[in-house]
């Protein structure tokens, strides 16, 4: 079959056709891609020399990054289930009292901050999971969590393992 | 007669040729290739009236937007919970991925996932429809985290897999390599373009010479030119890994089972012979 194999010049398209156009291959020898790339053609050429255009890549910010900055730059860092995404997380928290509070009290934000994280600690210490400080860690956080799923149960007895 | 005798040994090559290219794709579903031979065989010689002619039917498909209904097989929201819109650091941004990108988060690029969207149903689309000509579709993928992964699902999906290192010349020089005439995929996914953080897979550039198109997942330090169809995403996370390959399985079987059911085939006895798989045997030259 006839072909050409430089893949720097046009696309695979342009290359196929020009062999059809020069009767090199014949229509009916098409590959079949060929129909459905005149169909559903790619939104940009796949062009070996296609240059790279000139987007400025912008910065993601959001308005409470602000406070929540200042939140982790004074607070201590809590432990993390990534995978638990329902359950709202210690910034997440006081970031939302943050933002009531500012709805009724629009002055003095210093005040605001302080005000929200005594609330946040009141929060977690009447909540029931809150326990003392010191035993959370990341081991205890897991095996807390496959507790409450009732996974940690192993399902070997080892009292019986040599019987039989 | 004298036809048959000339013919014969041109069948009996390209069985020959047809083996040998089996051999080259360690994970294949057992029975695809048997059936595939029966059908190049008697293309060759037989050729049997059709009620309605492939050739018509495939036509009319095309005027369809989206014929295998592929835009419902996932929505944006499947995407952002298997990770698709994390990018690599800025750092090693490839300038080329820059349309596809939302923003960076403190120095990680993010993914614009509605752009990654409309590219991923194109990849999809384009997917079900070669599956639906009886093309043969080969899936890449060189994380090794990945690769059970991949071979699995491909193999679900009753294509082939090439997730190892990849010899030079297996596409190119493919003839000497295997000793026969030997028949190329006619489409190429890739999982990820990349052989490691610093070069690109050399079969992406060995699919563009062979003018096979191809499917990538691009991540942000990849490059998108030569991939016929791009599709911006994470090629890292198993999750996101794993959305992409059950998204593609479920395409091929979709364009697999309408073509089972427009030509009124049955999986084992595959015994229509058109038009569509004679131009499939002119491509093994």
């Amino acid at each position: 079959m006839a072909q050409s194999r430089l893949e720097k010049i046009g696309t695979i398209f342009t290359r196929v056709n020009g062999l059809i156009k020069a009767g090199a291959m014949r229509f009916e020898d098409r590959p079949i891609w060929y129909d459905l790339y005149t169909a559903y053609p790619p939104k940009l050429e796949p062009r070996y020399d296609r240059p790279a255009p000139d987007i400025k890549i912008k910065n993601i910010f959001y308005a409470e990054d602000v406070i929540r900055a200042k939140y982790h730059k004074s607070e201590r860092h809590e432990t993390l289930n990534l995978l638990d995404a329902r359950r709202k997380t210690q910034s997440q928290n006081f970031i939302q009292i943050y933002e009531n509070l500012k709805e009724q009290n629009p002055l003095d934000e210093e005040k605001i901050f302080d005000t929200a994280v005594e609330m946040l600690a009141e929060q977690t210490r009447k909540s029931p999971e809150a326990k003392d400080e010191s035993t959370i860690s990341l081991s205890s956080n897991f095996a807390d969590s496959l507790n409450k799923e009732d996974r940690n149960k192993p399902n070997v007895n080892i009292k019986k393992i040599f019987e039989e | 007669m004298v036809n048959w005798v000339i013919y014969k040994p041109d069948v009996k090559m390209l069985q020959n040729s047809l083996k040998s290219a089996a051999r080259l794709f360690k994970y294949q579903n057992a029975c695809v290739i048997p059936q595939r031979l029966q059908q190049t065989q008697a293309a060759e010689t037989t050729p049997k009236p059709e009620p309605e002619d492939i050739a018509v039917i495939e036509e009319r498909i095309l005027k369809n937007r989206d014929y295998f209904q592929v835009h419902n097989l996932f929505t944006v929201r499947d995407l952002f919970n298997a990770r698709v819109h994390y990018g690599h650091k800025e750092g090693s941004l490839d300038a080329r991925m820059r349309p596809y990108i939302y923003g960076s988060r403190l120095g990680h690029l993010i993914f614009d996932l509605d752009v990654t969207a409309s590219h991923l149903r194109d990849a999809l689309n384009i997917a079900a429809h070669i599956a639906f000509r009886d093309g043969i579709i080969l899936f890449f993928n060189r994380n090794a985290l990945n690769a059970h992964l991949v071979e699995k699902k491909a193999m679900e999906a009753g294509e082939f897999s090439h997730t190892r290192f990849w010899r030079g010349g297996i596409f190119t020089n493919a003839n000497v390599q295997f000793g026969a005439v030997t028949r190329l995929p006619d489409l190429c996914i890739f999982l990820n373009t990349q052989n490691n953080i610093l070069t690109q897979h050399v079969a992406v550039r060995d699919a563009a010479k062979m003018a096979i198109p191809t499917i990538g997942i691009v991540d942000t330090n990849c490059n998108p030119n030569l991939i016929t169809y791009p599709v911006p995403g994470n090629d890292d996370s198993p999750a996101a890994v794993e959305l992409y390959c059950n998204l593609f399985k479920a395409a091929i079987l979709r364009g697999k089972e309408k073509r089972r059911e427009l030509l009124g085939e049955t999986v084992e006895s595959n015994s229509a012979n058109t038009e569509a798989k004679s131009q499939q045997l002119n491509q093994t030259e």
